[in-house]
């Protein structure tokens, strides 16, 4: 027997998520035409009827198997490519047009759709359980009003990791100053529920602000909640030289297989008084431009890891393995449930050795850095901070 | 049913020693809850709730209540007070063991 630490690279599950999952902004969807969506191993199809409503089903005719995204938006319903069958939202096949009726079993799968804050959700349960609304994220107060900028949104893709990894950020507080350059200086935990939250602050390293990363002038608090297992809201308060910043993200993910997922992130931020609508909206773009680089850092890692069944801790290390308690109740049968999946855990995390060590390392890296004489960083006094980094 | 499927038996230990392993119970000064406590230093603190204990907290009644304001309460501040008392009467241990 050796000693040797074994990496358990484990399995991933047979199944998606139970729970609701963000598909994109509502107005992306509104043009009257069929919307292809990779989801849960499969494909949907998500169009809008007359009523303004949005449905999504299952993206192959029951029929031929005909690929319904290619279709067309005929009335209310989905008409399949290949022989013009009409679905209805409600997964029902309402008319075929050559035939004298619709098969009794004419009924596909459909994905219950709900608007949050002009966000398309959808319901999806292995155990095909009808939607559970209680558990939709919360509206955001003041958000789609004039307050607020409007949502950006992205999309990128993630060939070839389970989307546990991104889950896994919740609890992960020194990958802050390796993957995103900056000091964690407070960081807590609360899982209860369907909900996992991380609080934390943070400042930017000093020692990247020349590479376009971390800022030494940025302050940032940030509180990010999971509603379940796909949809984090990301509250976050910048503090800039002095100009302070009301963003809240989006961060979600669609599933797309057992090994790969497509992540989606979206902001908007409070219109800062005595700035104009353009510039309002200049620097949301801003800082959607800035996210993107922090979530292409941690995707980068998620690219070229293993799966860790079984991480090895330290004890400044956050607590993965509640978390993924945690998230196995989206993995279970309901009735599989336990309460420890549930049940409430705190964390707080002590950052004051690490913080110690890494300012020694950061004081040693600018020596190094005055040393060589480089070039000194530029020096901006725009509002949005190059680099700044959210709750992933 | 587990959803992500250990290779090794060693994992599920792994398991059980980061989850349940070194904690104290704690009770409340103030109510009826008690709970599990993990302390890896003075500042280091895990809480591990049950459903008794959380119904017993008025706290958390109290801040449930509150119509503004988000629905992730960050702590119970007469727990957190019961938990430093515990700690200076040195009913809990605190240090690591290798991790966990």
């Amino acid at each position: 027997m050796s000693d040797t630490r074994f990496l358990d690279k484990g399995k991933p599950p047979e199944r998606f998520a139970r729970g609701w999952h963000c598909l994109g902004l509502e107005s992306a969807f509104a043009d009257g035409k069929p919307h292809g969506i990779e989801a849960f191993g499969g494909k949907l199809v998500v169009w809008q009827d007359s009523q303004g409503k949005l449905n999504a089903l299952d993206g192959y005719c029951r029929h031929m198997g005909g690929d319904l995204t290619q279709g067309t938006v005929k009335g209310d319903e989905i008409a399949c490519p290949f022989h013009d069958w009409r679905w209805g939202g409600d997964g029902k096949c309402k008319a075929i047009p050559y035939a004298r009726r619709v098969p009794l079993r004419a009924r596909t799968q459909k994905y219950p759709v709900e608007i949050r804050n002009g966000q398309v959700m959808v319901w999806h349960d292995a155990e095909g359980s009808a939607p559970d609304l209680d558990i939709l994220p919360p509206e955001l107060p003041g958000v789609g009003t004039d307050a607020y900028t409007d949502w950006t949104w992205e999309v990128l893709d993630v060939p070839t990791a389970h989307c546990r990894e991104i889950i896994d950020n919740v609890v992960d507080m020194a990958h802050f100053f390796y993957i995103h350059f900056a000091f964690p200086t407070s960081f807590r935990n609360v899982f209860e529920g369907h909900v996992a939250t991380q609080f934390m602050e943070s400042k930017g390293r000093p020692d990247m602000g020349g590479s376009g990363y971390g800022d030494a002038d940025l302050v940032l608090k940030s509180e990010a909640s999971y509603y379940g297992p796909s949809y984090m809201i990301n509250w976050l308060w910048v503090d800039y030289k002095g100009f302070e910043t009301e963003v809240i993200l989006i961060n979600c993910h669609i599933p797309t297989s057992d090994n790969s997922f497509k992540l989606q992130y979206g902001l908007v931020v409070k219109k800062p008084e005595g700035v104009d609508e353009e510039t309002a909206q200049y620097i949301g773009k801003r800082y959607s431009d800035t996210f993107k680089q922090g979530f292409e850092q941690d995707v980068h890692i998620w690219l070229n890891k293993a799966p860790v069944q079984n991480p090895l801790l330290c004890e400044e290390d956050g607590p993965v393995y509640q978390l993924r308690r945690w998230y196995e109740q989206f993995y279970v049968d309901k009735a599989d449930v336990t309460a420890e999946m549930t049940d409430r855990f705190e964390f707080e995390v002590d950052t004051t050795k690490a913080n110690e060590y890494w300012q020694e390392e950061v004081a040693e890296n600018l020596r190094r850095k005055a040393a060589e004489d480089a070039s000194s960083p530029e020096s901006s006094d725009d509002v949005a901070p190059d680099s700044a980094m959210t709750g992933t | 049913m587990a959803s992500f499927v250990p290779t090794s038996p060693d994992t599920l230990e792994d398991q059980r020693l980061y989850t349940r392993a070194r904690l104290t119970e704690v009770a409340c000064l103030d109510c009826l809850a008690k709970v599990g406590v993990k302390k890896n230093s003075e500042h280091h603190t895990s809480i591990q709730w049950n459903d008794e204990a959380r119904r017993q907290c008025p706290e958390f009644s109290r801040m449930d209540q509150r119509p503004e304001g988000r629905p992730v309460h960050v702590g119970c501040p007469r727990l957190v007070d019961s938990i430093e008392t515990a700690a200076r009467e040195g009913l809990i241990p605190i240090g690591a063991e290798d991790g966990y």
